[in-house]
């Protein structure tokens, strides 16, 4: 693998008890972004797919923060910078999108006055000319008339629109990387498809590394080239696309593909993964899954499976198929 | 009975728009919710209501559980009018038809117990106590849950499950007609599957009527016979679920399918090389071409 963007290593998150003590959400995390490359990061409720990528932002509140493990960004190890290094970087080498364009917009400022202050925080331009690379991201993500829609304020903008804005505050300084998380989950279905239309027309212009948290497989298959999935804060599987999509190999990723029904084939119960996700500070020592797997031995539960790679496509299960 | 248990005749729904300065001064307006909606449900029917945000179809379920009046047209109960089924009360139309929310956290009462709110239901419906309690285990145990629930409160349940208690209280009415308004859409994957199998289960064994209000057209058309599309407080498109989906007429119907996610085969960039990654374009390329 050539110099990778972002390398992920050994990642720990916690969580302060209100009871004292530490609950690790993320236990010990392991996976890369080369530049360019778009990569999903799959799974349920409490999977740590969120918070791992808060922990690489340093975006933790006072009450979680990374216990353990690197964070390489382009040979730097994020974990280790200060905060005012992370502030240069986030916006402008590193840029994120979230789930709620609505609470994600300051609801008291201009779409434009928010977009400029990223641009000024990060290059020494004048207001005018911030206005101007303000307008044409804008327009890059596709908002017509964005020269007079930067005087518009967030709630006269749609929720797609809400979100296009962001995407466009993401990309204005022209990051290498752009983190989104479950970004369409709170869009209708047909606006839902634009915005993942878009993330993938940015990533091919803007040569943009993209890391898409979603839940959903499907609507991940159709840009990432790689997938990553996570469960009970551990990876438990990385593939190609292609080889996630058509031949899973940890039984939560098969079943995962096999919950979400289709729009042909024939109609039937669906298939359903018994019990619950993992809570917090109850998992199991061994595989987290093994107490939902149909394929478990009484063994799976004893021993946490190291995630063993095999031409690219790595799997953390004691018994693969 | 041949008629059908619900029945929507020239339904509309308004509500007024603007703020209180604009009603002052007489310049408000109406959003029209639902446009002159008619529709019959026959019994047992599962009725999958599809569209997006603003099509109208939680106005529709709030028309059909009673939760609102229309501004015109009338809603039927087995033929009955909902204006005259509600005269004195809502109580005659809200025990036959019940509803069942998006939200798991805000439909329950978070200061009661499981049990206290079955039993607050069961009371409505005139059980008598000594026989609550084991009719509230027998729901429990309808709805996949263990009688030890009982005790618990919202927040010590997880999504999954109180979105089964929220269709336990919904079925201690012994409604006929079941509306339920998003009902997974707020659950993880692997739960919603385990709910949809439920309602599936749940509408052939207690011969219910169910109008599945929902986005996902796959799941629709898992558990539905029927399909109604809905498109800014219009019906555009209705009928048998598998046909409509199959051979969608309407372009709005087209579109909503098209939308759908669907893995590799809905890629919108190619899939990578195998092996080695096209060479990617360093920051300077980026900034040099900008």
């Amino acid at each position: 693998m050539s110099a990778a963007l972002l390398t992920v290593e050994g990642l720990r998150v916690g969580f302060r008890s209100a009871y004292g003590g530490m609950v690790e959400a993320v236990r010990g995390v392991d996976f890369s972004v080369a530049p360019g490359e778009a990569v999903g990061i799959v799974g349920e409720s409490g999977s740590g797919k969120s918070l791992s990528m808060l922990a690489v932002m340093r975006l933790l509140g006072a009450s979680a923060g990374a216990t353990g493990g690197r964070v390489i960004f382009d040979g730097e190890d994020l974990l280790a910078a200060d905060e005012k290094r992370m502030r240069a970087l986030r916006g402008r080498d590193i840029a994120m999108v979230f789930q709620d364009p609505q609470s994600s917009l300051n609801p008291a400022l201009t779409i434009g006055r928010q977009i400029t202050d990223v641009v000024r925080a990060h290059r020494d331009v004048s207001t005018g000319e911030a206005r101007r690379i303000a307008a044409e991201a804008l327009e890059s993500v596709g908002i017509r008339d964005a020269g007079r829609r930067l005087a518009a304020y967030p709630h006269e903008f749609s929720g797609g629109m809400r979100q296009r804005a962001l995407i466009a505050m993401a990309i204005a300084c022209r990051p290498r990387l752009l983190i989104a998380d479950e970004p369409t989950t709170a869009l209708d279905v047909t606006v839902q498809a634009q915005i993942v239309d878009l993330i993938a027309e940015l990533r091919r212009e803007l040569g943009l590394a993209v890391v898409f948290i979603s839940h959903n497989l499907q609507l991940v298959a159709e840009i990432v080239d790689r997938v990553v999935v996570m469960y009970g804060g551990k990876v438990v599987e990385d593939g190609p696309v292609e080889a996630i999509e058509r031949a899973p190999r940890h039984p939560y990723t098969r079943l995962l593909k096999a919950c979400v029904p289709s729009l042909t084939g024939p109609v039937g119960p669906l298939t359903a993964i018994e019990g619950t996700p993992p809570r917090l500070g109850r998992l199991p020592v061994g595989c987290p899954f093994s107490p939902r797997c149909p394929d478990a031995a009484e063994s799976c539960g004893h021993q946490m499976p190291p995630l063993i790679a095999e031409a690219g496509h790595s799997t953390a299960c004691w018994r693969p198929r | 009975m041949t008629g059908p248990i619900l029945s929507l005749r020239g339904v509309s729904k308004s509500f007024p728009q603007g703020g209180l300065l604009d009603r002052l001064l007489g310049r408000d307006g109406r959003l029209v919710a639902l446009d002159d909606v008619s529709l019959d449900v026959m019994r047992g029917d599962v009725v999958g209501i599809v569209g997006e945000s603003g099509s109208g179809k939680s106005t529709l379920a709030g028309l059909a559980v009673g939760l609102a009046r229309p501004t015109s047209g009338d809603v039927l109960l087995d033929g009955q009018s909902m204006a005259e089924l509600m005269r004195d009360h809502a109580g005659p139309w809200r025990r036959r038809v019940q509803m069942v929310f998006q939200d798991t956290s805000s439909a329950l009462n978070p200061r009661k117990s499981v049990a206290r709110c079955l039993g607050e239901t069961l009371a409505l419906r005139g059980v008598p106590k000594a026989q609550r309690e084991s009719e509230i285990a027998e729901l429990l145990t309808l709805v996949g849950l263990g009688p030890e629930i009982g005790p618990r409160l919202p927040h010590e349940l997880s999504g999954g499950q109180r979105q089964r208690i929220g269709l336990a209280r919904a079925l201690a009415m012994k409604p006929e007609v079941l509306i339920a308004d998003e009902p997974v859409s707020a659950l993880d994957v692997s739960l919603q599957a385990q709910v949809i199998n439920l309602l599936s289960r749940l509408t052939r064994e207690l011969s219910l009527t169910l109008l599945f209000i929902s986005h996902d057209l796959a799941l629709v058309r898992t558990l539905c016979s029927r399909i109604v599309v809905m498109r800014e407080g219009e019906i555009v498109e209705q009928g048998p679920c598998l046909d409509v989906l199959g051979r969608p007429q309407h372009p709005y119907t087209q579109a909503l399918l098209a939308a759908v996610p669907k893995g590799l085969a809905g890629r919108r960039s190619p899939l990578p090389a195998r092996a080695d990654a096209a060479a990617p374009e360093t920051r300077e390329d980026i900034h040099g071409a900008a």
